[in-house]
Protein backbone atom coordinates (compact mmCIF):
# COMPACT_ATOMS: atom_id res chain seq x y z
CA UNK A 1 0.00 0.00 0.00
CA UNK A 2 0.95 3.22 -0.78
CA UNK A 3 3.27 4.68 2.18
CA UNK A 4 6.65 6.79 2.09
CA UNK A 5 8.53 4.89 3.88
CA UNK A 6 12.04 6.87 6.53
CA UNK A 7 13.35 4.10 8.31
CA UNK A 8 13.81 1.30 5.79
CA UNK A 9 14.66 -0.65 8.90
CA UNK A 10 11.64 -0.44 11.11
CA UNK A 11 9.33 0.38 8.38
CA UNK A 12 8.29 4.11 10.10
CA UNK A 13 6.82 6.15 7.47
CA UNK A 14 6.25 9.77 7.35
CA UNK A 15 2.22 9.17 8.61
CA UNK A 16 3.94 7.45 11.55
CA UNK A 17 6.28 10.59 11.79
CA UNK A 18 2.90 13.11 12.19
CA UNK A 19 0.95 10.88 13.73
CA UNK A 20 4.18 11.06 16.60
CA UNK A 21 4.07 14.60 16.71
CA UNK A 22 0.26 15.32 16.88
CA UNK A 23 0.48 13.19 19.76
CA UNK A 24 2.85 15.40 20.96
CA UNK A 25 6.47 13.65 20.77
CA UNK A 26 8.31 16.53 19.14
CA UNK A 27 11.69 15.32 20.49
CA UNK A 28 13.81 13.05 18.43
CA UNK A 29 14.86 10.81 21.22
CA UNK A 30 11.32 10.54 22.13
CA UNK A 31 9.98 9.81 18.02
CA UNK A 32 12.95 7.03 18.55
CA UNK A 33 10.82 5.92 21.31
CA UNK A 34 7.35 6.29 19.73
CA UNK A 35 8.01 5.12 16.04
CA UNK A 36 11.35 2.71 15.96
CA UNK A 37 13.23 4.75 13.83
CA UNK A 38 16.45 4.47 13.96
CA UNK A 39 16.66 1.34 16.21
CA UNK A 40 17.15 -1.56 13.42
CA UNK A 41 20.08 -2.83 11.68
CA UNK A 42 21.34 0.36 10.40
CA UNK A 43 21.04 2.30 13.44
CA UNK A 44 19.84 5.43 12.00
CA UNK A 45 22.42 5.69 8.96
CA UNK A 46 19.75 6.16 6.72
CA UNK A 47 16.63 7.51 8.61
CA UNK A 48 18.76 9.86 11.27
CA UNK A 49 19.24 13.10 8.52
CA UNK A 50 15.88 12.88 6.84
CA UNK A 51 13.71 12.61 9.90
CA UNK A 52 15.63 14.80 11.87
CA UNK A 53 15.04 17.43 8.65
CA UNK A 54 11.21 16.39 8.22
CA UNK A 55 10.97 16.66 12.26
CA UNK A 56 12.56 20.33 12.33
CA UNK A 57 9.86 21.09 9.32
CA UNK A 58 7.07 19.93 11.23
CA UNK A 59 7.67 21.74 14.51
CA UNK A 60 9.88 24.27 13.70
CA UNK A 61 12.45 23.94 16.53
CA UNK A 62 15.90 23.01 16.75
CA UNK A 63 16.44 19.14 16.55
CA UNK A 64 19.47 17.10 18.17
CA UNK A 65 20.41 14.07 17.33
CA UNK A 66 19.27 11.07 19.39
CA UNK A 67 22.12 8.99 21.43
CA UNK A 68 24.70 6.99 19.15
CA UNK A 69 25.87 3.83 20.64
CA UNK A 70 27.75 0.83 19.98
CA UNK A 71 28.07 -0.95 17.80
CA UNK A 72 27.77 1.56 14.79
CA UNK A 73 27.72 -1.64 12.30
CA UNK A 74 26.50 -4.67 12.19
CA UNK A 75 29.05 -6.96 13.88
CA UNK A 76 29.39 -10.61 14.07
CA UNK A 77 28.65 -11.41 18.19
CA UNK A 78 31.97 -14.47 18.08
CA UNK A 79 34.38 -11.35 17.36
CA UNK A 80 33.29 -9.31 20.78
CA UNK A 81 33.16 -13.04 22.66
CA UNK A 82 36.39 -13.44 22.34
CA UNK A 83 37.97 -10.08 24.15
CA UNK A 84 38.60 -10.81 27.44
CA UNK A 85 38.01 -6.93 28.14
CA UNK A 86 34.81 -7.29 26.41
CA UNK A 87 33.63 -8.74 29.75
CA UNK A 88 34.46 -6.17 31.93
CA UNK A 89 33.70 -2.33 32.35
CA UNK A 90 35.90 0.39 33.40
CA UNK A 91 34.61 0.60 37.13
CA UNK A 92 34.63 -3.41 37.98
CA UNK A 93 37.04 -4.55 40.60
CA UNK A 94 40.28 -5.34 39.61
CA UNK A 95 40.64 -9.07 38.15
CA UNK A 96 41.56 -11.89 40.81
CA UNK A 97 44.67 -12.75 40.63
CA UNK A 98 44.83 -15.96 37.99
CA UNK A 99 48.36 -17.16 39.86
CA UNK A 100 46.38 -18.32 42.74
CA UNK A 101 46.21 -21.92 43.71
CA UNK A 102 43.33 -23.59 42.98
CA UNK A 103 41.91 -27.22 43.20
CA UNK A 104 41.06 -28.42 39.59
CA UNK A 105 37.61 -29.54 40.84
CA UNK A 106 36.69 -25.66 42.67
CA UNK A 107 38.08 -23.81 39.65
CA UNK A 108 34.95 -22.42 38.61
CA UNK A 109 33.73 -21.90 41.85
CA UNK A 110 36.66 -19.98 43.69
CA UNK A 111 36.67 -17.49 40.10
CA UNK A 112 33.09 -16.81 40.87
CA UNK A 113 33.88 -15.83 44.42
CA UNK A 114 37.18 -14.07 43.44
CA UNK A 115 35.25 -11.65 40.94
CA UNK B 1 15.83 -5.40 -17.50
CA UNK B 2 19.61 -5.23 -15.77
CA UNK B 3 22.10 -6.62 -17.60
CA UNK B 4 26.28 -6.90 -17.72
CA UNK B 5 28.10 -5.06 -20.05
CA UNK B 6 29.80 -7.28 -22.70
CA UNK B 7 32.79 -4.23 -22.70
CA UNK B 8 33.86 -4.77 -18.92
CA UNK B 9 33.51 -8.73 -19.16
CA UNK B 10 37.83 -8.36 -19.39
CA UNK B 11 37.78 -6.61 -15.77
CA UNK B 12 35.70 -9.30 -14.03
CA UNK B 13 37.40 -11.95 -11.86
CA UNK B 14 36.61 -15.30 -12.21
CA UNK B 15 32.86 -16.63 -12.49
CA UNK B 16 30.80 -18.55 -9.52
CA UNK B 17 27.44 -19.85 -9.32
CA UNK B 18 25.58 -19.07 -6.34
CA UNK B 19 22.35 -19.30 -4.88
CA UNK B 20 20.32 -16.14 -4.34
CA UNK B 21 16.65 -16.29 -2.73
CA UNK B 22 15.87 -19.40 -4.21
CA UNK B 23 17.71 -18.56 -7.61
CA UNK B 24 20.71 -19.58 -9.17
CA UNK B 25 22.95 -16.57 -10.21
CA UNK B 26 26.09 -16.39 -11.93
CA UNK B 27 28.47 -13.33 -10.20
CA UNK B 28 32.18 -12.84 -10.54
CA UNK B 29 34.67 -13.31 -8.04
CA UNK B 30 35.19 -9.74 -6.36
CA UNK B 31 31.11 -8.32 -6.72
CA UNK B 32 29.02 -9.04 -3.68
CA UNK B 33 25.96 -11.22 -3.82
CA UNK B 34 23.92 -8.48 -3.81
CA UNK B 35 25.33 -7.01 -7.47
CA UNK B 36 25.46 -10.57 -8.81
CA UNK B 37 21.37 -10.67 -7.41
CA UNK B 38 21.15 -7.60 -9.23
CA UNK B 39 22.55 -8.40 -12.49
CA UNK B 40 21.32 -11.83 -12.44
CA UNK B 41 17.44 -10.30 -12.26
CA UNK B 42 16.19 -11.22 -8.63
CA UNK B 43 15.01 -8.49 -7.44
CA UNK B 44 13.31 -9.32 -3.95
CA UNK B 45 15.78 -10.43 -1.55
CA UNK B 46 13.92 -10.26 1.28
CA UNK B 47 10.65 -8.62 3.31
CA UNK B 48 10.13 -5.40 5.70
CA UNK B 49 10.00 -5.71 9.21
CA UNK B 50 6.87 -4.84 10.12
CA UNK B 51 5.23 -4.70 6.91
CA UNK B 52 6.32 -7.00 5.08
CA UNK B 53 7.11 -5.01 2.11
CA UNK B 54 9.35 -6.56 -0.77
CA UNK B 55 12.74 -5.23 -0.52
CA UNK B 56 16.11 -5.22 -2.14
CA UNK B 57 19.52 -3.28 -2.11
CA UNK B 58 19.49 0.41 -2.43
CA UNK B 59 22.79 1.56 -1.64
CA UNK B 60 24.81 -1.19 -2.34
CA UNK B 61 27.30 -0.04 0.61
CA UNK B 62 26.21 -1.53 3.77
CA UNK B 63 24.56 1.10 5.24
CA UNK B 64 21.09 1.06 4.67
CA UNK B 65 19.75 -2.29 5.80
CA UNK B 66 17.65 -3.29 2.64
CA UNK B 67 19.59 -5.99 1.56
CA UNK B 68 19.91 -7.83 4.78
CA UNK B 69 19.86 -12.06 4.03
CA UNK B 70 20.56 -15.72 5.96
CA UNK B 71 23.55 -16.21 4.27
CA UNK B 72 25.21 -19.45 4.49
CA UNK B 73 23.05 -20.11 7.93
CA UNK B 74 24.21 -16.41 9.43
CA UNK B 75 21.24 -13.98 9.73
CA UNK B 76 21.15 -10.84 8.86
CA UNK B 77 24.28 -10.50 6.49
CA UNK B 78 24.23 -7.32 4.30
CA UNK B 79 24.44 -9.09 1.01
CA UNK B 80 25.76 -5.85 -0.81
CA UNK B 81 29.12 -6.42 1.85
CA UNK B 82 29.87 -10.28 1.42
CA UNK B 83 31.38 -11.30 -1.58
CA UNK B 84 30.25 -13.66 -4.12
CA UNK B 85 31.64 -17.96 -3.55
CA UNK B 86 30.78 -20.67 -5.22
CA UNK B 87 27.98 -22.43 -3.61
CA UNK B 88 27.10 -19.57 -1.38
CA UNK B 89 23.50 -19.57 -0.35
CA UNK B 90 21.63 -16.56 0.45
CA UNK B 91 18.33 -16.82 1.61
CA UNK B 92 15.32 -14.19 2.13
CA UNK B 93 14.52 -13.29 5.84
CA UNK B 94 11.10 -12.49 7.29
CA UNK B 95 9.32 -13.96 4.82
CA UNK B 96 6.57 -16.98 4.52
CA UNK B 97 6.97 -19.06 2.31
CA UNK B 98 9.64 -16.96 0.29
CA UNK B 99 10.82 -13.53 -0.28
CA UNK B 100 8.89 -13.50 -3.32
CA UNK B 101 5.52 -14.84 -2.51
CA UNK B 102 5.36 -13.59 1.03
CA UNK B 103 1.94 -14.54 2.31
CA UNK B 104 2.44 -11.55 5.50
CA UNK B 105 2.35 -9.05 2.82
CA UNK B 106 -0.88 -9.15 3.90
CA UNK B 107 -0.22 -7.10 7.25
CA UNK B 108 0.65 -3.82 5.15
CA UNK B 109 -2.57 -3.73 3.15
CA UNK B 110 -4.43 -4.58 6.41
CA UNK B 111 -2.59 -1.64 8.39
CA UNK B 112 -2.86 0.74 4.77
CA UNK B 113 -3.04 3.73 7.09
CA UNK B 114 -0.12 2.57 9.44
CA UNK B 115 0.28 0.16 12.37
CA UNK B 116 0.81 2.08 16.13
CA UNK B 117 1.97 -0.89 18.18
CA UNK B 118 1.42 1.70 21.04
CA UNK B 119 -2.61 1.47 20.73
CA UNK B 120 -2.79 -1.54 18.65
CA UNK B 121 -5.86 -3.63 20.55
CA UNK B 122 -5.84 -1.43 23.83
CA UNK B 123 -9.42 -1.05 23.62
CA UNK B 124 -9.59 -4.96 25.12
CA UNK B 125 -7.41 -6.37 27.42
CA UNK B 126 -8.57 -9.87 25.86
CA UNK B 127 -7.79 -8.55 22.27
CA UNK B 128 -4.73 -6.99 23.52
CA UNK B 129 -2.84 -10.65 25.12
CA UNK B 130 -3.77 -12.15 21.68
CA UNK B 131 -2.54 -9.37 20.12
CA UNK B 132 0.81 -9.78 21.70
CA UNK B 133 0.96 -13.57 21.22
CA UNK B 134 0.94 -13.18 17.49
CA UNK B 135 2.76 -10.08 17.22
CA UNK B 136 5.79 -12.01 19.48
CA UNK B 137 5.51 -14.70 16.79
CA UNK B 138 5.58 -12.58 13.87
CA UNK B 139 8.52 -10.13 15.12
CA UNK B 140 12.64 -10.09 15.11
CA UNK B 141 14.63 -9.76 12.53
CA UNK B 142 15.59 -13.21 10.88
CA UNK B 143 16.23 -16.09 13.22
CA UNK B 144 19.44 -17.40 15.36
CA UNK B 145 22.46 -19.12 13.21
CA UNK B 146 21.45 -23.12 13.25
CA UNK B 147 25.45 -23.83 14.68
CA UNK B 148 27.41 -21.58 17.10
CA UNK B 149 30.36 -19.96 15.95
CA UNK B 150 33.83 -22.16 16.27
CA UNK B 151 35.94 -19.36 15.14
CA UNK B 152 36.93 -16.58 17.63
CA UNK B 153 40.00 -14.97 16.75
CA UNK B 154 41.89 -12.67 19.31
CA UNK B 155 41.92 -8.61 18.95
CA UNK B 156 44.92 -6.76 18.51
CA UNK B 157 45.49 -3.40 19.19
CA UNK B 158 47.04 -0.90 16.93
CA UNK B 159 48.96 2.12 18.27
CA UNK B 160 49.46 5.00 15.99
CA UNK B 161 50.23 8.80 15.56
CA UNK B 162 46.81 9.37 13.25
CA UNK B 163 43.83 7.20 12.93
CA UNK B 164 41.95 8.08 9.48
CA UNK B 165 38.36 6.54 9.46
CA UNK B 166 36.82 6.53 6.00
CA UNK B 167 38.96 5.81 2.52
CA UNK B 168 37.25 7.75 0.48
CA UNK B 169 38.50 11.02 -1.67
CA UNK B 170 39.00 12.72 1.94
CA UNK B 171 40.26 10.01 4.57
CA UNK B 172 42.91 8.48 1.46
CA UNK B 173 43.77 11.91 0.87
CA UNK B 174 44.51 12.52 4.72
CA UNK B 175 46.37 8.97 5.19
CA UNK B 176 48.91 9.82 2.46
CA UNK B 177 49.12 13.46 3.84
CA UNK B 178 49.72 12.67 7.33
CA UNK B 179 51.52 9.55 6.41
CA UNK B 180 53.90 11.48 3.93
CA UNK B 181 54.70 14.39 6.80
CA UNK B 182 55.88 11.43 9.35
CA UNK B 183 53.33 10.05 10.81
CA UNK B 184 52.62 6.50 11.60
CA UNK B 185 48.94 6.20 9.85
CA UNK B 186 46.26 3.64 9.89
CA UNK B 187 43.00 4.30 7.78
CA UNK B 188 40.47 2.09 8.21
CA UNK B 189 37.56 1.98 5.71
CA UNK B 190 34.20 -0.59 5.87
CA UNK B 191 33.81 -0.95 1.76
CA UNK B 192 35.17 -4.35 0.13
CA UNK B 193 37.23 -1.88 -1.78
CA UNK B 194 38.07 1.37 -0.43
CA UNK B 195 37.59 4.10 -2.24
CA UNK B 196 34.40 5.67 -1.86
CA UNK B 197 32.24 7.61 -3.51
CA UNK B 198 35.09 8.15 -6.03
CA UNK B 199 34.26 4.68 -7.13
CA UNK B 200 30.70 6.06 -8.12
CA UNK B 201 31.84 9.20 -9.93
CA UNK B 202 31.98 8.99 -13.96
CA UNK B 203 34.42 11.79 -13.74
CA UNK B 204 36.89 10.06 -11.89
CA UNK B 205 35.81 6.54 -10.98
CA UNK B 206 37.71 3.45 -9.96
CA UNK B 207 41.21 4.43 -11.33
CA UNK B 208 41.37 7.78 -9.40
CA UNK B 209 40.33 5.66 -6.42
CA UNK B 210 43.06 2.70 -6.96
CA UNK B 211 45.49 5.82 -7.38
CA UNK B 212 44.71 7.03 -4.43
CA UNK B 213 44.72 3.98 -2.79
CA UNK B 214 48.45 3.37 -4.16
CA UNK B 215 49.36 6.58 -2.89
CA UNK B 216 48.39 6.46 0.46
CA UNK B 217 50.09 2.92 1.25
CA UNK B 218 53.09 4.18 -0.99
CA UNK B 219 53.44 6.88 1.50
CA UNK B 220 53.26 4.40 4.40
CA UNK B 221 50.04 4.19 5.52
CA UNK B 222 48.82 1.03 6.56
CA UNK B 223 45.00 0.29 4.91
CA UNK B 224 42.56 -1.97 6.52
CA UNK B 225 39.74 -2.57 3.88
CA UNK B 226 36.62 -4.27 4.88
CA UNK B 227 36.92 -3.27 8.29
CA UNK B 228 33.96 -0.67 9.92
CA UNK B 229 34.86 1.83 12.77
CA UNK B 230 32.01 0.44 15.37
CA UNK B 231 32.45 2.02 18.60
CA UNK B 232 34.33 4.37 20.55
CA UNK B 233 35.53 3.80 24.00
CA UNK B 234 36.90 7.63 25.71
CA UNK B 235 37.32 5.91 29.05
CA UNK B 236 40.01 3.15 28.52
CA UNK B 237 43.62 3.69 27.25
CA UNK B 238 42.79 7.98 26.52
CA UNK B 239 40.33 6.48 23.49
CA UNK B 240 39.92 3.27 21.96
CA UNK B 241 38.08 2.78 18.37
CA UNK B 242 36.90 -0.88 17.84
CA UNK B 243 36.71 -1.70 14.14
CA UNK B 244 36.09 -4.82 13.18
CA UNK B 245 35.94 -7.00 9.57
CA UNK B 246 33.52 -10.04 9.44
CA UNK B 247 36.41 -12.08 10.73
CA UNK B 248 38.72 -9.71 13.12
CA UNK B 249 37.96 -7.14 15.45
CA UNK B 250 40.73 -4.44 16.32
CA UNK B 251 41.05 -2.03 18.86
CA UNK B 252 42.85 1.14 17.25
CA UNK B 253 44.63 3.90 19.57
CA UNK B 254 45.25 7.09 18.05
CA UNK B 255 47.17 10.75 19.38
CA UNK B 256 44.78 12.13 16.37
CA UNK B 257 41.82 11.38 14.85
CA UNK B 258 40.49 12.09 11.61
CA UNK B 259 37.02 11.53 10.34
CA UNK B 260 36.11 11.21 6.65
CA UNK B 261 33.35 8.80 6.82
CA UNK B 262 31.25 11.02 4.24
CA UNK B 263 27.68 10.36 3.45
CA UNK B 264 24.94 7.96 3.60
CA UNK B 265 22.59 7.87 -0.01
CA UNK B 266 19.29 8.29 1.80
CA UNK B 267 15.94 7.94 0.23
CA UNK B 268 13.59 10.95 -0.99
CA UNK B 269 10.21 11.52 0.68
CA UNK B 270 7.95 10.05 -2.66
CA UNK B 271 5.22 7.68 -2.03
CA UNK B 272 6.70 3.52 -2.24
CA UNK B 273 10.29 4.41 -2.30
CA UNK B 274 11.45 1.28 -0.73
CA UNK B 275 10.42 -0.76 -3.86
CA UNK B 276 13.39 -2.97 -5.30
CA UNK B 277 14.19 -1.61 -8.48
CA UNK B 278 14.99 1.75 -6.59
CA UNK B 279 18.09 2.52 -5.73
CA UNK B 280 20.21 5.40 -5.02
CA UNK B 281 21.92 7.04 -7.96
CA UNK B 282 25.69 6.36 -6.50
CA UNK B 283 24.97 2.68 -5.79
CA UNK B 284 23.88 2.55 -9.99
CA UNK B 285 26.97 4.35 -11.30
CA UNK B 286 28.61 2.12 -8.61
CA UNK B 287 27.62 -1.23 -10.33
CA UNK B 288 27.92 0.55 -13.84
CA UNK B 289 31.89 1.54 -13.50
CA UNK B 290 32.85 -1.09 -10.93
CA UNK B 291 31.25 -4.07 -11.76
CA UNK B 292 29.74 -3.05 -15.70
CA UNK B 293 26.22 -3.65 -14.37
CA UNK B 294 23.34 -1.76 -15.78
CA UNK B 295 20.19 -1.41 -13.36
CA UNK B 296 17.87 -0.99 -16.06
CA UNK B 297 17.21 -0.45 -19.73
CA UNK B 298 14.38 2.09 -19.07
CA UNK B 299 15.69 4.31 -15.75
CA UNK B 300 13.87 7.10 -13.62
CA UNK B 301 16.48 9.58 -12.35
CA UNK B 302 14.85 11.71 -9.77
CA UNK B 303 16.81 14.42 -7.98
CA UNK B 304 16.90 17.13 -5.69
CA UNK B 305 17.35 19.98 -7.04
CA UNK B 306 20.74 20.95 -5.85
CA UNK B 307 22.50 17.81 -6.91
CA UNK B 308 20.97 18.79 -10.66
CA UNK B 309 24.91 18.89 -11.99
CA UNK B 310 25.91 15.61 -10.85
CA UNK B 311 22.54 13.78 -11.74
CA UNK B 312 23.01 15.08 -15.02
CA UNK B 313 26.80 13.35 -15.30
CA UNK B 314 25.58 10.68 -14.22
CA UNK B 315 22.55 10.14 -16.11
CA UNK B 316 24.66 10.59 -19.22
CA UNK B 317 27.45 8.11 -18.25
CA UNK B 318 23.93 5.38 -17.84
CA UNK B 319 22.58 6.68 -21.71
CA UNK B 320 26.27 5.72 -22.52
CA UNK B 321 26.13 2.29 -21.01
CA UNK B 322 22.52 2.11 -23.45
CA UNK B 323 19.55 3.06 -20.39
CA UNK B 324 16.77 5.01 -21.33
CA UNK B 325 17.41 7.77 -19.16
CA UNK B 326 14.61 10.08 -17.70
CA UNK B 327 15.75 12.85 -15.48
CA UNK B 328 13.71 14.79 -13.59
CA UNK B 329 12.88 16.73 -10.41
CA UNK B 330 11.85 15.15 -7.58
CA UNK B 331 8.94 17.34 -6.65
CA UNK B 332 7.84 16.28 -10.28
CA UNK B 333 7.20 12.27 -8.75
CA UNK B 334 4.26 10.98 -6.91
CA UNK B 335 4.99 7.82 -6.30
CA UNK B 336 6.65 4.94 -7.42
CA UNK B 337 4.86 2.46 -8.77
CA UNK B 338 5.05 -1.76 -9.44
CA UNK B 339 3.69 -5.01 -8.36
CA UNK B 340 6.85 -5.90 -6.29
CA UNK B 341 9.77 -4.25 -8.04
CA UNK B 342 9.39 0.02 -9.78
CA UNK B 343 7.46 -0.63 -13.17
CA UNK B 344 6.40 3.37 -13.40
CA UNK B 345 6.67 6.42 -12.12
CA UNK B 346 3.36 8.28 -11.04
CA UNK B 347 4.13 12.05 -11.65
CA UNK B 348 2.20 14.90 -10.20
CA UNK B 349 0.86 16.21 -13.68
CA UNK B 350 -1.19 12.65 -14.04
CA UNK B 351 1.74 11.57 -16.57
CA UNK B 352 2.60 7.92 -15.82
CA UNK B 353 6.57 7.25 -16.43
CA UNK B 354 6.90 3.66 -17.46
CA UNK B 355 10.74 2.32 -16.76
CA UNK B 356 12.58 -0.94 -14.86
CA UNK B 357 14.61 1.09 -11.93
CA UNK B 358 13.66 3.94 -10.27
CA UNK B 359 17.37 5.83 -9.18
CA UNK B 360 16.91 8.12 -6.05
CA UNK B 361 19.89 11.68 -6.05
CA UNK B 362 19.24 12.79 -2.34
CA UNK B 363 22.29 15.07 -0.70
CA UNK B 364 24.48 12.38 1.36
CA UNK B 365 23.33 12.43 5.36
CA UNK B 366 26.31 13.29 7.08
CA UNK B 367 28.15 9.87 8.73
CA UNK B 368 28.14 11.49 12.08
CA UNK B 369 27.71 8.79 14.51
CA UNK B 370 31.30 7.77 15.37
CA UNK B 371 32.60 11.56 15.60
CA UNK B 372 29.32 11.89 17.98
CA UNK B 373 30.34 8.79 19.92
CA UNK B 374 33.63 11.03 20.48
CA UNK B 375 31.50 14.09 21.53
CA UNK B 376 31.67 15.96 18.44
CA UNK B 377 29.09 18.25 17.66
CA UNK B 378 26.72 18.00 14.94
CA UNK B 379 24.42 20.51 13.33
CA UNK B 380 21.42 19.79 11.56
CA UNK B 381 20.79 21.58 8.33
CA UNK B 382 19.02 21.43 5.16
CA UNK B 383 22.18 21.88 3.00
CA UNK B 384 24.17 19.13 4.52
CA UNK B 385 21.38 16.68 4.48
CA UNK B 386 21.42 16.03 7.92
CA UNK B 387 23.50 16.24 11.02
CA UNK B 388 26.63 17.40 9.58
CA UNK B 389 30.16 17.21 11.44
CA UNK B 390 30.74 20.81 12.85
CA UNK B 391 34.97 21.54 12.24
CA UNK B 392 36.58 25.01 11.81
CA UNK B 393 38.21 25.97 9.00
CA UNK B 394 41.22 24.26 9.54
CA UNK B 395 38.47 21.04 10.06
CA UNK B 396 38.99 20.75 14.09
CA UNK B 397 35.93 19.77 15.16
CA UNK B 398 34.97 20.26 19.00
CA UNK B 399 36.95 17.76 20.58
CA UNK B 400 40.46 18.43 20.73
CA UNK B 401 42.72 15.93 18.91
CA UNK B 402 39.93 15.05 16.80
CA UNK B 403 38.89 16.24 12.90
CA UNK B 404 37.02 16.38 10.21
CA UNK B 405 37.02 16.38 6.14
CA UNK B 406 34.99 15.68 3.28
CA UNK B 407 31.40 15.07 3.30
CA UNK B 408 30.96 14.24 6.78
CA UNK B 409 30.99 17.89 7.35
CA UNK B 410 28.49 18.62 4.92
CA UNK B 411 28.44 17.57 1.20
CA UNK B 412 31.13 18.80 -1.32
CA UNK B 413 31.99 16.23 -3.61
CA UNK B 414 34.95 14.00 -3.74
CA UNK B 415 37.48 16.64 -5.81
CA UNK B 416 36.85 19.56 -2.93
CA UNK B 417 37.03 16.04 -0.32
CA UNK B 418 40.13 15.07 -1.57
CA UNK B 419 41.65 18.80 -1.59
CA UNK B 420 39.96 19.07 2.07
CA UNK B 421 41.75 15.62 3.51
CA UNK B 422 44.86 16.65 2.23
CA UNK B 423 45.29 19.57 4.52
CA UNK B 424 43.60 17.86 7.51
CA UNK B 425 46.04 14.57 7.08
CA UNK B 426 48.66 17.05 6.69
CA UNK B 427 47.63 19.14 10.07
CA UNK B 428 46.49 15.96 11.73
CA UNK B 429 50.16 14.69 11.60
CA UNK B 430 51.49 18.12 12.72
CA UNK B 431 49.57 18.18 15.85
CA UNK B 432 50.64 14.23 16.70
CA UNK B 433 54.10 14.91 15.77
CA UNK B 434 54.23 18.21 17.65
CA UNK B 435 52.68 16.28 20.79
CA UNK B 436 54.99 13.17 20.66
CA UNK B 437 58.19 15.51 20.91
Amino acid sequence: MKKIVLCRCEDTTLADLEHCVARGYCDLEEVKRYTGFGTGPCQGKECLGPVGLALARLTGSAVRPFTSRPPLSPVPLRLLASDPAAYRFADDPPEPDRAEPAEPDDAATSTREGA
Amino acid sequence: MSRRLPHAASSRGLPVELSVAGATVRGFAGESVAAAALAGGVRVLSRSLKYHRPRSAFCMEGHCGGCLMRIDGAPNRRACQVPCASGLVAEGQNAFPSAEHDLLGAVDFVFARGLDHHTLMTSSSLLNAMAKKVVRQLSGLGTLPAAPAVELPPVPTHRVEVAVIGGGAAGLAAARAAAEAGAATLLVDDQLVPGGSLRADPLLGPAVADDAIAAATDAGAILHAATTAIAFFPEDDGGVLVAASERQARRVVARQWVWATGGYPVMLPIADNDRPGVLALRAATRLLLQHGILVGGAICVLTDPRLWAEAEVAAAALRRAGAEVTLLEVAQAEQILGRKAAQAVALRDGRQLDCDAVLLAALPSPATEGPRQQGCAVELSERAGGFALVVDADGRTTVPGVWGCGDVCGYRGPAAAAAEGARVGASAARAALGAAS
